[in-house]
């Protein structure tokens, strides 16, 4: 006991020092490791999510472009056909729009050439009409001799055949 | 000029029977101090850290990860985590508290000479004891609960070995083998009751020394030469001041995984 007063040792101040020390404790983990650890671990967490989230959207992204680019390879594709096709199709139908109004001026520059050769055949037809009708009168006026109108017809028609 | 050495903490004043220290009051300022800033960072914190709450994160997170390798698992660091680094703040604050100028200086007059109003808290058995106590006490509950009651007794009145000679003794056969290794067995648990009062003297008189010492050294070469001279010493003293803190805490660390060890080994054997 002489060396515990020597070092000053009071029970009091030993129990004193005891309970302050348990506060000391209480508050700090209370109010400072356990907020702090709370808080590590929540950021941990947010981070570990975070992380695990840009892998998961890399790998989405890279699913993404791949499918883009089989995609747009087909969509090149159909395209190419579709235009070979329209092409085609274009090309043929130009044949057919340049066959039919070929076939159809065709057929008018024969209708034309028929009407005018009906009408060259009507008018040479008028034409010997008058030109009989002509010689008749004319020739009535110089052989002053009126003929029987039969008679004078067949006449002339037969020189005209003749001539 | 006289040099004043005082093994004991100096009462200032009395309340009622309390008897209130220097270094008690030391204490308590330093606790206060320690419960102030904690609150306050702790009421600052926020996902995004800024500088301070930065730096308190690193020490914290790196003390922690070392307690765990020491003790082994998260759930046994995470229990024994707020004592030993209460333990380490509580003692470094009060160690490098001293190297505050000026504060060696004040004293209060009373009836049988002046008496100085500071004194570094380790320099005074006080609260050293008390925490000592608890590490020791705490070690051995846990030692307990970890091997059981019967374990923890079997541990320093091992029986074990003597009772095994007796045993083939029954039958004829005296195994004297046996029996040397049950009473040297027996010696060591005996001896082992010696290490855990040794360990009450050894971890409370390795901070107090020191600390007192360096106290002591740094007041004598102030009076033997003021200026320059102390300088060194008052290096050594933050070197003696932060590794003594550090000591401390660990050794707490270790006894306490110690125990848990000891005890699970022991439940291996059994």
């Amino acid at each position: 006991m002489g060396l515990f007063r020597a070092l000053g040792l009071d029970v009091k101040i030993l129990i004193a020092q005891f309970i302050n020390f348990a506060i000391l404790l209480f508050v700090l983990y209370k109010f400072g490791y356990k907020p702090v650890f709370a808080l590590l671990e929540d950021r941990k967490k947010k981070i570990e999510k975070g992380v695990h989230d840009a892998e998961k959207s890399g790998e989405k992204l890279k699913e993404i472009e791949e499918k883009e680019k089989k995609v747009l390879a087909a969509a090149k594709k159909e395209a190419f056909v579709i235009i070979e096709k329209a092409k085609e199709q274009a090309e043929k139908r130009q044949g057919e729009i340049i066959k039919k109004a070929k076939e159809e001026v065709g057929e008018i520059i024969n209708q034309e050439k028929a009407k005018i050769q009906q009408e060259k055949a009507k008018t040479l037809k008028e034409l010997k009409r008058e030109v009989v009708g002509l010689v008749a009168v004319s020739l009535e006026k110089i052989l002053g001799e009126k003929m029987d109108g039969k008679k004078d017809e067949e006449l002339i028609k037969k020189m005209i055949s003749k001539k | 000029m006289k040099l004043n050495i005082s093994l004991s903490p100096e009462v200032l004043f009395n309340i009622g029977w309390f008897p209130v220290t220097n270094s008690f009051i030391w204490t308590l300022v330093l606790s206060l101090f320690l419960i102030v800033t904690t609150i306050v960072i702790g009421k600052k914190l926020k996902m995004i850290p800024g500088g301070t709450q930065n730096f308190v994160e690193l020490i914290i997170e790196e003390s922690y990860s070392f307690v765990k390798s020491i003790i082994g698992t998260d759930e046994k660091a995470k229990k024994v985590f707020p004592l030993v680094f209460t333990m380490f703040l509580l003692i470094l604050l009060a160690n490098l508290a001293t190297f505050i100028p000026g504060q060696a200086a004040i004293s209060i007059a009373k009836e049988n000479g002046p008496v100085p109003l500071f004194r570094a808290v380790m320099a005074d058995y006080g609260l050293v004891f008390v925490l000592t106590i608890i590490t020791v006490v705490l070690t051995q509950i846990i030692a307990i609960i970890v091997s059981g009651p019967f374990g923890y007794i079997g541990r320093f009145i091992n029986l074990s070995g003597i009772k095994a000679f007796f045993k083939e003794a029954i039958h004829g056969k005296f195994k004297f083998g046996v029996l040397a290794q049950g009473f040297l067995d027996l010696f060591l648990g005996i001896m082992d009751i010696v290490g855990e009062i040794a360990k009450i003297i050894s971890l409370s008189f390795r901070l107090f020394g020191n600390i007192f010492a360096g106290e002591v050294l740094g007041g004598v070469m102030l009076f033997l030469a003021p200026f320059f001279t102390p300088l060194p010493f008052m290096f050594l003293g933050i070197i003696t001041a932060i590794v003594q803190a550090f000591v401390f805490a660990v050794l707490t660390l270790i006894f306490i995984t110690m125990a848990i060890e000891t005890g699970e080994k022991q439940e291996g054997a059994a």
